[in-house]
């Protein structure tokens, strides 16, 4: 199959969406399919095989759901696109937030081809969703199969589109890149217990609670390094707050190359994700579970369809310090409760390989194939024959 | 360097790593010029080593002269480009590193007991370790514990972040690097300065130096193979690392002779380094009796 991935995200900054379309990609070309990436990017240089990626528009950064979403809004795609996808002849449009404009709506709405959408968002509330929903109907039509990556993005969806079909297929998870027994950051494995977390800076991540737990488990776990990967607009605050309350052994390293990062997980002894809300899925939560590492998170609904308290994780409530002070120092001061939630944490990280949710992936493009082949072909009217002669 | 020096590389650092390069290279290249003129011990330092070297500039001041501004200008870029690593997109600066002697990379692989890669303080090898782990393999640094703490984390996150190990000349730091060594990655080192002041008085150019034989012993106790790399700046701002062919410590039964051997060998390769480089080889140090 010739299948075309669209992704609304600029390419070039990193991101959960993107580096599903970058795996998908690479999976779908390992198994034997021709694929295509086509999304906004503003850099040249992506990191991906520029005969496959096709950069469409220029991105810029409009706040989304707590966070920054960095989408071309350009009006003028519909030529560029078009040319495009005459010459590839796709087999399969696949559509990465197909609401999402400009670029996934304009090419669902010229797509003649066999058209499938996966949804990744979750939030509390959407706006644009709400009062869109007249506007957005007509596309969700166009789609011939739709796919939630978690049972809370499902669910947000169908809060707005009730009668929509989607099947679930989470996201999945490279275990030749994310596994235990990589080389450590070596000065990172001394006698301090490293606490790893992973993400954007920006609120909704939920580090300042982090901090705050960080700070005040402090006297109760005497060796302790708090590790934190990742950039984003908060991060002046981060280290101004770390600087006034003095807080020892924490490593800002800043964004780190997507080589590295696996590294990074193997020098850590416990992964928290202490998001406070609008998280549909969590890869970051597959990657600590595929590195062997025990997790501390909230409740959100994107992580709980990922987690099982108790067996992979502690649990905590979102934008709750204290309780996840007191988890991290349960799981601190406990080896063996460690060792216990990593070696299920492995196991269960196999069900989300790559290979079998690729696999799962090209069954929908079947279906969708077969459900457009049984559309009734459109009649040709007089004036369309009119126009062509 | 003090407390107020630290935080005046802080501002410094945090205006460079936003500059585009051309530009953090124009700030670079006149402050460069100010040390040049200004600094009471450095300039006198690096001179002296350079007429070590490069016996023939004792003969010629207007060429010391060219070199030693030359040497000052690399090194500042070689700063400038420590200092926008933090921001820096290494997969994209993969282009920039051009490699020599691949096969001597190789042969060592083949021998399963990881590369001791041995160097001199020369052109951006910060800027080239960094590219190599992100894009290559991982490494890790055998390297001095700087002053004040603050300045020495910063070193170290940064590198970090880019997969570099920084590994302090210690007894915990020598476990790691025999660790790292073990699991076959490549350990960076250089020889051409005794930091821990523990170093063995051996012949560099010809005059008595103390040089470092830690590396030449770890070879010998493992049985890793050492592998000389020059790295330097190109014309066009781009970098190059020059493999060498590997050096096997061989052990006769005498420590402390087969340790002198191995590290004569090293020497004479990174003497052929500077030689041929000597505007990038950035040594304003003490590292012979007799300099300023």
């Amino acid at each position: 199959m010739r299948v075309g991935l669209v992704s609304p995200y600029d390419f070039a900054s990193p991101g959960g969406v993107n580096d599903h379309v970058r795996n998908l990609a690479v999976r779908l070309q390992e198994l034997g399919h021709e694929s295509r990436i086509f999304a906004p990017s503003s850099r040249a240089d992506v990191g991906f095989d520029k005969a496959r990626f096709y950069r469409i528009g220029t991105p810029i950064a409009i706040p989304v759901n707590d966070s920054v979403a960095r989408i071309t809004l350009s009006f003028h795609l519909a030529n560029q696109v078009a040319a495009i996808v005459a010459d590839e002849r796709f087999d399969v449009l696949h559509f990465h937030e197909p609401l999402m404009p400009a670029l996934p709506m304009t090419m669902l709405r010229m797509s003649t081809t066999a058209n499938v959408g996966t949804f990744h968002a979750f939030a509390t509330s959407n706006v644009g969703y709400y009062y869109g929903r007249l506007l957005l109907q007509p596309y969700l039509t166009h789609l011939h199969r739709a796919i939630a990556v978690s049972e809370p993005a499902r669910a947000f969806v169908n809060r707005y589109f009730p009668e929509f079909p989607m099947r679930v297929i989470p996201n999945g998870i490279d275990l030749d890149v994310y596994r235990p027994g990589l080389a450590p950051i070596r000065h990172l494995r001394d006698d301090n217990l490293n606490i790893l977390f992973v993400g954007r800076l920006e609120k909704r991540k939920g580090l300042g609670d982090l901090l705050r737990a960080y700070r005040a488990m402090g006297s109760r776990v005497p060796r302790v390094r708090l590790i934190i990967v990742g950039d984003g607009p908060l991060r002046g605050r981060v280290e101004s707050y770390i600087a006034r309350h003095r807080l020892a052994n924490v490593v800002m390293a800043g964004y780190v190359p997507d080589s590295v990062k696996p590294r990074y997980y193997n020098s850590a002894d416990i992964f928290c994700a202490p998001a406070t809300g609008a998280e549909s899925f969590g890869i970051v939560l597959l990657e600590a579970l595929a590195s062997g590492l025990p997790v501390v998170a909230t409740e959100v609904p994107g992580y709980m369809s990922v987690l099982e308290p108790g067996r992979d994780s502690i649990t905590v409530p979102p934008k709750n310090w204290r309780e996840l002070a007191a988890s991290l120092v349960i799981l601190a001061r406990d080896p063996q409760l460690r060792t216990r939630l990593a070696d299920y944490a492995l196991e269960k990280a196999r069900r989300y390989s790559w290979k079998l949710v690729a696999s799962e992936v090209v069954e929908i493009y079947q279906d969708a194939r077969k459900a457009l082949a049984a559309e009734p072909v459109p009649t040709l009217e007089v004036s369309s024959v009119h126009h062509a002669v | 360097m003090g407390e107020w020096t630290w935080r005046a590389f802080k501002i410094v650092q945090s205006i460079v790593e936003r500059l585009p390069r051309s530009w953090a290279y124009a700030v670079a290249v006149l402050a460069a010029r100010i040390a040049w003129w200004f600094s009471p011990l450095a300039r006198p330092r690096l001179e002296f080593n350079l007429k070590i070297a490069c016996p023939e500039l004792e003969r010629d001041p207007a060429e010391l002269r060219r070199i030693s501004k030359l040497n000052f200008r690399h090194h500042a870029k070689a700063y400038a480009d420590l200092m926008q690593l933090p921001r820096a997109r290494v997969e994209s600066m993969r282009m920039r590193l051009k490699v020599q002697g691949w096969e001597h990379v190789d042969a060592a692989r083949a021998e399963g007991k990881g590369a001791l890669v041995v160097s001199c303080h020369m052109g951006s090898y910060e800027v080239v370790a960094a590219i190599w782990s992100a894009t290559l393999a991982p490494v890790s640094f055998f390297a001095e514990e700087l002053e004040p703490r603050a300045l020495f984390e910063w070193y170290r996150d940064t590198r970090a972040r880019l997969g570099i190990s920084v590994l302090t000349l210690d007894h915990g730091g020598i476990r790691k690097v025999l660790e790292a060594l073990r699991d076959q990655e490549m350990v960076i080192t250089a020889i051409d300065r005794d930091i821990t002041g523990t170093g063995y008085l051996m012949p560099f150019f010809g005059k008595l130096a103390p040089i470092p034989l830690g590396p030449a012993a770890i070879a010998l106790r493992l049985g890793t193979p050492l592998f000389p790399v020059c790295v330097y700046r190109l014309p066009d701002d781009t970098y190059m690392a020059e493999g060498t062919p590997l050096i096997y410590a061989k052990s006769t039964g005498n420590a402390r002779a087969d340790q002198v051997s191995a590290t004569e060998q090293l020497l004479r390769r990174i003497e052929g380094f500077i030689q041929r480089h000597p505007e990038q080889w950035h040594v304003p140090h003490r590292i012979w009796t007799g300099s300023p």
